[in-house]
C-alpha cells in the first residue's frame, strides 16, 4: 500500500524533478558566478528537510562534495539550507537534490533566500539593540549600587555626582539607540491620530530620562537628587527582550510557511501543435502558448479562454467572492481559480512570477487577518491606554500637592507598570508558537482561528476517497458492459485515460496514471462536482466519465456492479473501472484516537453507500453516509451546525470545497485539489490523518496556555496599579514587574513550540 | 579613594569599547549559527579546524 503511494508520488514528481534543470526554473534559486577559465559555475540555494541536529550538516556537505562537478558545498544547520557551487558542464541541480535524498534528507529549491537574508538582518539588529540595552543596564546598576547601600552621609556628594554622570553617559546609548523603536512607534501612532502601546512606554522612558538628567546635573533643583537611570535602562532592556522573543516566534512561523510552499516547480500542461500535451514549468510559458487548466486548479498565467466555459473564483485577486462566468474569449487572470470545467487558454502575459504572488498573498492573508480574540482585544486597547495616561496625569497632580518631589516618579511608575505588554502578548504569542509547532508537525494553518476550532470541535466529518483512502495505482480493473463489437479494450482504456487527464480527482488521477491516453481532441469538457467529467469527441458525441444515471443502470440491470467510474457514450455505459482501494496507513488509529477524545466522527462520501459502509465498518464508525452530492454534504454539515455542534471537516476534492468553507474548522489534504486547499483553514501537508489528532491535542494545550496568560497579565496589572498610585512602587520595581510579567507570558507560550 | 575619580570614568569608557567589540563580532556574523561549529569536531573527514595548527 505504501509502495503504491510512493509510485503515485513518483509519477507526480518525475516531470517536476526534470523541470528543476530548466534554465528558467534554475534562475529562481541559482545565481551564476563570474566565469573563471571558461568554467560556468552556478551557486544554488537548497532548503534541506529532515535535519535533526547540527551534526547532520557535515553529513550532507560530505554527500554533496562526493557528487562529480560540485565545487563547494556549505550547509547551515540553523537555517536548514545548503549553498552549493557546481560546475555547469559536469552536473545538474537535480543530481545535487538526488545526492541529498540518497543521504537520507530531502531537498527543495530555496526560492525564499531573499526573505531569509531579511530575517537575518532583522534578527541581528534586534540582538544588537538588546545587547546595548542589557549591557548598559548592568553597568548602570553597578554605578547605582553605592547610592542604594550607603548610609546617610557616607557617600561624598562629589563622588555621587560622578557616579550619576557615569550612569547618564551609559544611559545615553540606551535612550538614543536601543529605545529608538519605541519612540518611532509612538511618533507614528501620534501622527496618524491613534494611541498605541508605544505612547505610554515612550512617555515613561522620556520623562524618566529628562527628570533623572535634571537631578544628575542640577542636584537639589526641580527634580530633586534621586536618579533612576538604572530603572530606565533595565525597563528598556526587558522590554526589548520580550520583543526579541516575539520576533523569534514570528520568524519561526515564517520559516514553517516557507518550508511548506517551497515545493517542486509548479507544472502547467501545454498543448503542442500535434495535439499532444506536455508538462512544462510555469516559468517556461510564453505568450501565445495554449495551456490546459483542469477544474480546481489555478490559472498559471494571464490569458484568454480559448475552448470551454467555466466559472472562475477571482477572490484572491479582486476580493470579489462571487464566482465569475467565463466564456470563450474572456480574460483570465493568473492566480484565480478554475471552478467548474477544464478549459484551454491562450497565454497573453506570463513571466511575472505568478506563483510567488500567490504565496505572498497567502502569507499576507495569514498575517493580516486577525483572530476574533485579538480583534476584541484591539477594541479595548485605546480606552485602556487613554485611562493609563489619565491615571498617570491624575496621580502626578495629586502627588504634586502631597509631596511635589515624588510627583514625577509616581507618574513614571504608573506609566511603566500599566504598560499592557503582557496583556497584548498573551494571545498572539500563544497562537503563533502553536501555529509554528503545528507547521513543524505537518499541519499548516492558514487561519489562526483554526486553533480555537480544532480544540473545541465536537463533530468531525471526513470525506472518504482521497482522504481516508487512497487508490492503488496499479491494476485498474475494467468491466465491459457494451456489446463488445464496436470497441477494442485498448481503445476504451485509452479513451477513458485521455478524458481522465482533464481532472484532478483521485479516481481520474489513478486512471490517467495507469496508461497513456489516446489523442482524442475533446471539446466542451465540463467537470460536474460529484458527477464526473463530460465532454464531446470531434464527431460531437457526448462522453461521460464518472457517475451514471441510476435509471439507466437499473434498466440495463447493472446497478449491482460496484465500480468507481463509468465510461458512458450518449448516456449508455460502455465500461466500468474499479480500483483497489485501501485505507491510509494511519486512518484507523487516528479515527479511534479522535473518538476516544470525545469527537463524533462521521463519513460523508459521494461514493456508493455499500463501499462507504464497508470502510465505515473497518474504522468502527456508525455514521456513514454514502451517495451524497456536494449539496447533500453541505446540508449535512448545516444540519449539524443547526443542532449547535461545532463542526470540523477534512476533505480533498473539488466537491468538498463548499463544505470546507461551510464547516467551522476545515482541513484539506496536501495532495488534494488546489481549490480545496484554498478553502480550508489548514492543510495536512504530509497527508497523514494522525496529524489531526496531534494538532487537536496541541490546540487544546494552547487554549489552556492562552487562558493562563490572560489571567496572569490581568491579575498583575490589577494588583500593581493601586500600588503605583499610592507611591509604594518605585520606578525600578515597576519596570522589573512589567518586564517579568511579559517574559512569563512569552515563555509560557513558547512551551507550546517545543 | 581618590583613584575612584579616575577609575569610574575609565570603566565607563571601557564599557562603551566592549559594546563596540561585540557589535563588530555580531555584524561579522559570528552569532548567526551557534551550534554547527561545535558539532564539526565530530565529523571524521572534516579535517583540521584551524589550518594554522598543523596536521
Amino acid at each position: 500500500m505504501a509502495a503504491s503511494a510512493q509510485a503515485i508520488d513518483r509519477i507526480a514528481a518525475a516531470p517536476a524533478m526534470a523541470l528543476l534543470d530548466d534554465a528558467a526554473e534554475l534562475a529562481r534559486f541559482t545565481r551564476w558566478l563570474p566565469a573563471r577559465d571558461g568554467q560556468r559555475t552556478g551557486e544554488s540555494s537548497l532548503r534541506i528537510g529532515g535535519m535533526h541536529c547540527a551534526a547532520c550538516a557535515g553529513l550532507i556537505e560530505a554527500a554533496l562534495r562526493r557528487v562529480d562537478g560540485v565545487v563547494d558545498a556549505r550547509v547551515s544547520a540553523a537555517a536548514q539550507s545548503a549553498t552549493v557551487q557546481w560546475d555547469a558542464t559536469r552536473t545538474r541541480p537535480s543530481a545535487l537534490v538526488r545526492a541529498i535524498e540518497q543521504a537520507g534528507y530531502s531537498a527543495l529549491p530555496d526560492t525564499a533566500a531573499g526573505a531569509r537574508a531579511l530575517r537575518l538582518k532583522e534578527s541581528r539588529a534586534a540582538v544588537w539593540r538588546l545587547f546595548v540595552a542589557a549591557f548598559c543596564a548592568m553597568q548602570v546598576m553597578m554605578l547605582a549600587t553605592p547610592s542604594y547601600i550607603s548610609g546617610p552621609g557616607e557617600l561624598a556628594p562629589d563622588l555621587k555626582q560622578l557616579l550619576d554622570w557615569g550612569s547618564w553617559l551609559l544611559a545615553l546609548p540606551v535612550l538614543l539607540f536601543a529605545a529608538a523603536p519605541f519612540f518611532t512607534g509612538a511618533w507614528r501612532s501620534v501622527r496618524v491620530g491613534r494611541i498605541g502601546m508605544d505612547v505610554p512606554v515612550a512617555l515613561g522612558i522620556g520623562v524618566a530620562f529628562l527628570a533623572s538628567s535634571g537631578a544628575a546635573f542640577a542636584p537639589g533643583g526641580l527634580f530633586g537628587t534621586e536618579v533612576y537611570f538604572d530603572s530606565l535602562t533595565m525597563f528598556v532592556s526587558f522590554l526589548l527582550g520580550g520583543r526579541y522573543l516575539e520576533m523569534r516566534a514570528r520568524h519561526r512561523a515564517a520559516v514553517a510557511l516557507e518550508d511548506s510552499v517551497g515545493r517542486l516547480p509548479e507544472t502547467a500542461w501545454r498543448e503542442c501543435a500535434d495535439g499532444s500535451v506536455e508538462a512544462v514549468s510555469v516559468l517556461r510559458l510564453q505568450r501565445g502558448d495554449t495551456v490546459r487548466v483542469a477544474a480546481g486548479q489555478a490559472f498559471a498565467a494571464d490569458g484568454v479562454l480559448l475552448r470551454g466555459a467555466t466559472r472562475v473564483d477571482e477572490s484572491l485577486l479582486s476580493g470579489e467572492s462571487v464566482p465569475v462566468d467565463k466564456g470563450v474569449g474572456a480574460a483570465l487572470a493568473a492566480g484565480s481559480m478554475n471552478l467548474d470545467a477544464p478549459v484551454v487558454m491562450r497565454v497573453e502575459r506570463a513571466g511575472a512570477d505568478t506563483r510567488f504572488e500567490a504565496i505572498v498573498a497567502l502569507m499576507r492573508e495569514a498575517r493580516t487577518q486577525r483572530p476574533a480574540m485579538l480583534r476584541s482585544a484591539d477594541r479595548w486597547a485605546a480606552p485602556f491606554l487613554w485611562s493609563v495616561l489619565l491615571l498617570a496625569a491624575g496621580a502626578a497632580a495629586v502627588w504634586s500637592v502631597i509631596d511635589p518631589s515624588r510627583a514625577v516618579w509616581v507618574a513614571v511608575s504608573v506609566l511603566i507598570v500599566t504598560c499592557p505588554c503582557a496583556l497584548s502578548l498573551a494571545v498572539p504569542s500563544a497562537m503563533l508558537s502553536a501555529a509554528a509547532a503545528m507547521a513543524r508537525r505537518g499541519v499548516l494553518l492558514r487561519r489562526l482561528e483554526a486553533i480555537d476550532g480544532l480544540a473545541r470541535m465536537d463533530t468531525l466529518f471526513i470525506d472518504k476517497t482521497g482522504t481516508l483512502t487512497q487508490k492503488e495505482s496499479g491494476g485498474v480493473q475494467m468491466i465491459r458492459v457494451d456489446d463488445g463489437a464496436h470497441w477494442s479494450e485498448a481503445t476504451l482504456r485509452g479513451r477513458a485515460a485521455s478524458l481522465a487527464a482533464w481532472s484532478t480527482h483521485p479516481v481520474a488521477r489513478a486512471l490517467a496514471a495507469d496508461r497513456a491516453g489516446d489523442a482524442t481532441a475533446w471539446r466542451d469538457v465540463r467537470e460536474l462536482p460529484g458527477q464526473g467529467l463530460e465532454a464531446r469527441d470531434p464527431d460531437g458525441t457526448r462522453w461521460q466519465l464518472g457517475r451514471c444515471a441510476a435509471a439507466t443502470l437499473d434498466e440495463r440491470g447493472l446497478s449491482s456492479i460496484a465500480v468507481d467510474a463509468w465510461l458512458s457514450r450518449d448516456g449508455q455505459p460502455l465500461a466500468g473501472f474499479r480500483f483497489a482501494e485501501s485505507l491510509r496507513a494511519d486512518a484507523a488509529a487516528a479515527v479511534a484516537a479522535l473518538q476516544r477524545d470525545g469527537v463524533r466522527v462521521a463519513l460523508l462520501s459521494g461514493d456508493t453507500p455499500a463501499r462507504v459502509e464497508r470502510i465505515g465498518r473497518l474504522l468502527g464508525l456508525t455514521d456513514c453516509r454514502g451517495g451524497l452530492a456536494p449539496d447533500a454534504k453541505l446540508a449535512a454539515v448545516r444540519a449539524a451546525q443547526a443542532r449547535g455542534e461545532r463542526v470540523a471537516m477534512i476533505g480533498d476534492g473539488i466537491n468538498d470545497a463548499p463544505v470546507l468553507a461551510q464547516a467551522d474548522t476545515s482541513l484539506a489534504m496536501g495532495e488534494g485539489a488546489q481549490i480545496a486547499r484554498a478553502q480550508a483553514d489548514g492543510v495536512l501537508v504530509s497527508n497523514a490523518l494522525h496529524d489531526v489528532v496531534r494538532a487537536r491535542a496541541l490546540a487544546r494545550r494552547s487554549l489552556r496556555v492562552m487562558r493562563q496568560n490572560l489571567v496572569w497579565a490581568a491579575a498583575y496589572n490589577a494588583a500593581c496599579v493601586p500600588l503605583a498610585l499610592l507611591g509604594w512602587l518605585p520606578p525600578w520595581a515597576a519596570g522589573l514587574g512589567m518586564a517579568t510579567s511579559s517574559l512569563v507570558v512569552v515563555l509560557n507560550s513558547l512551551r507550546l513550540a517545543r | 579613594m581618590d583613584i575612584l575619580y579616575l577609575l569610574i570614568p575609565l570603566s565607563t569608557v571601557l564599557v562603551l569599547g566592549i559594546i563596540g567589540v561585540f557589535g563588530w563580532a555580531l555584524h561579522g556574523g559570528q552569532f548567526d549559527d551557534l551550534e554547527q561549529h561545535g558539532a564539526q569536531i565530530l565529523q571524521a573527514d572534516a579535517g583540521s579546524v584551524d589550518p594554522c595548527q598543523g596536521p
